[in-house]
């Protein structure tokens, strides 16, 4: 297959739609299927359409930033990034090895030691064996972590602890592309300025970085660019600054932009 | 430092690797199948290794919960022996122990296959942050579930042929072999089994994301398949059509075959032989496209 995507690009979402069904009943059960349908009845689904024909294009070395209030289709446009949700109409293209920090504590065992953890984690994301296991240490020692406790289950370990080692595995992936969905609240002052230094280095490393993030704050100071998502589509992009600003707006007054390209 | 390095090594200023990769809409519900079983091939790895640290996290406190793995079917075994034979009313010592040989060997391939099964009906809905965060072909949660039930099916076996030489010398007259050639269709008994086995727990993996209650439903349902199967009768006590039982049973053509080589020391029949090959591809066909076409579901139901 021909591929059209310019060497600059790290990823290129082209009319890309996201749609899917969820059973909105509140019993998940056979059982329940069966009863409704010896009464005629059929399960109830929803359909969800979580993007609408969205076209974004994400440069290497950038970090964007999504805002967006709760069901915009943030999670869902990460995920598709990520190749877990595959589109319903349209294309991504991604060019490079993507590292995600989408739900907290990938794979996380509690029973086994932070150790077991990493390299599970590592595993599902494509890493060999050896090449995690040389990292654990690193990533121990980036994540903070008290002497020994690389080696506990990580059911002793704090709930700050936790965050810290899930975006420890994330970065030490060295991905060409980070996905990161509200995985900068975990972790105290000290560490989210050590998160931001990691990430500040990625990208002048030439990676890119996309944040989903209700922490306003953080998008201003981290991203390179931002949008602002509504109800699956872009209403705004552009500078951080103004996007946040505009996203603000509407959050205090309810009023949604006229204009929504800014770049 | 190290960007003036790479800078100067290649003509390129970025240090990433570049690897493409289109998400595009699948076809007929299915991922590009190529694509899917060269992932599937490359993070192989990690189904062996979610198996060996589930294995870990479990028994990691006691040692002695592994023993009940072969402990529980071998106690079983004895009051279904009980059972069967007081019901029978049977006294004579030989026929008793081929009995209890049968259902030995019957009630661990059994237990190997309702492990693959059960197990990975449930590695989908338990497997949830590793879903929701990882791409991966889903098809590797219950081959790390069947991986592990073999693990724990693989010491049943010696303990199986030490029960028999126990037996064989406290009753000579036993009728039981224990070693010959027909040993030697194990493998491929094995392989067919476990296929049809996986094939299946892809079928309940799917429908345990749907509807929840799937894995409870099972346990009735394997109780039942075993008393349907081969385990605690005799495959030779069908006769006529009946031994259409045996081979509309999933399971019945690999315990059949399990029986006629342990305790008979023959080869298969070649109706045997050519059930096994055929439920092993319905399962993984069927099993297969079920799973893999529903695949993209399991994020948002999870």
């Amino acid at each position: 297959m021909l591929i059209d995507m310019p060497d600059d690009l790290a990823v290129r979402i082209e009319d890309l739609s996201i749609t899917y069904k969820i059973n909105v009943d509140t019993k998940k059960t056979l059982k329940n299927a069966v009863m409704r349908a010896s009464k005629g009845e059929k399960v109830r689904m929803r359909t969800v359409e979580a993007v609408k024909h969205m076209n974004l294009d994400i440069p290497h070395g950038s970090v964007l930033g999504i805002v967006g209030a709760n069901g915009a289709g943030k999670s869902t446009l990460m995920r598709s990034i990520a190749g877990i949700l595959p589109p319903s109409e349209g294309r991504i293209t991604v060019n490079g090895k993507i590292s995600t920090l989408l739900a907290l504590g990938v794979g996380f065992n509690p029973a086994l030691s932070g150790r077991d953890n990493i390299i599970l984690g590592g595993l599902a994301s494509g890493l060999s064996k050896e090449e995690i296991a040389n990292k654990t240490d690193e990533i121990a020692k980036f994540a903070d972590l008290p002497d020994g406790f690389i080696d506990m289950p990580v059911r002793t370990y704090s709930s700050g602890m936790y965050g810290r080692v899930a975006f420890a595995v994330a970065v030490a992936m060295t991905p060409d592309i980070l996905l990161l969905d509200e995985a900068l609240s975990a972790g105290d002052a000290a560490f989210k300025e050590k998160s931001f230094l990691r990430m500040r280095e990625l990208v002048k490393e030439a990676r890119t970085i996309v944040i989903v993030s209700h922490a306003l704050q953080t998008v201003k100071d981290l991203c390179t660019h931002a949008i602002w998502m509504h109800k699956g589509e872009i209403l705004a992009k552009g500078e951080p600054g103004a996007i946040t600003e505009k996203y603000l707006d509407f959050l205090n007054v309810g009023t949604l932009p006229s204009n929504d390209e800014d770049f | 430092m190290a960007e003036e390095k790479n800078e100067a090594q290649a003509p390129r200023a970025v240090t990433y690797a570049p690897r493409i990769q289109v998400f595009e809409p699948h076809r007929a519900s299915l991922p590009p199948i190529r694509g899917y079983m060269r992932e599937f091939w490359r993070r192989k790895r990690f189904s062996l290794e979610l198996a060996r640290f589930a294995d870990k996290a479990e028994y990691l406190d006691s040692n002695l919960g592994k023993v009940w793995l072969v402990l529980n079917p071998l106690l079983l075994a004895f009051v279904y022996f009980l059972l069967v034979t007081v019901l029978r009313g049977g006294s004579d010592k030989a026929h008793g122990f081929t009995t209890l040989a049968h259902i030995l060997i019957g009630l661990f391939t059994f237990y190997f296959a309702q492990n693959v099964i059960s197990d990975g009906a449930q590695s989908i809905t338990q497997g949830g942050r590793l879903i929701l965060n990882q791409a991966f072909p889903r098809t590797l949660l219950p081959l790390s579930s069947a991986i592990r039930s073999f693990w724990q099916y693989l010491p049943t076996i010696p303990v199986y042929i030490a029960v028999v030489i126990l037996g064989k010398i406290f009753i000579p007259k036993a009728d039981v072999h224990i070693f010959s050639w027909a040993l030697l269709w194990i493998p491929y008994v094995t392989a067919c089994l476990a296929l049809t086995a996986f094939g299946m727990a892809l079928i309940f993996a799917t429908m345990n994301v749907y509807f929840r209650d799937t894995s409870k439903l099972l346990s009735y349902t394997t109780r039942i398949w075993l008393y349907g199967s081969p385990v605690l009768w005799l495959p030779e006590m069908l006769h006529g059509w009946h031994r259409v039982i045996l081979y509309v049973n999933p399971l019945g053509p690999a315990l059949a075959a399990t029986s006629e080589i342990w305790i008979r020391g023959h080869a298969p029949t070649l109706a045997q032989l050519i059930g096994l090959l055929v439920w092993a591809l319905i399962a993984m066909v069927f099993g297969g496209y079920f799973f893999i076409s529903r695949e993209r579901d399991f994020a948002v139901r999870i």
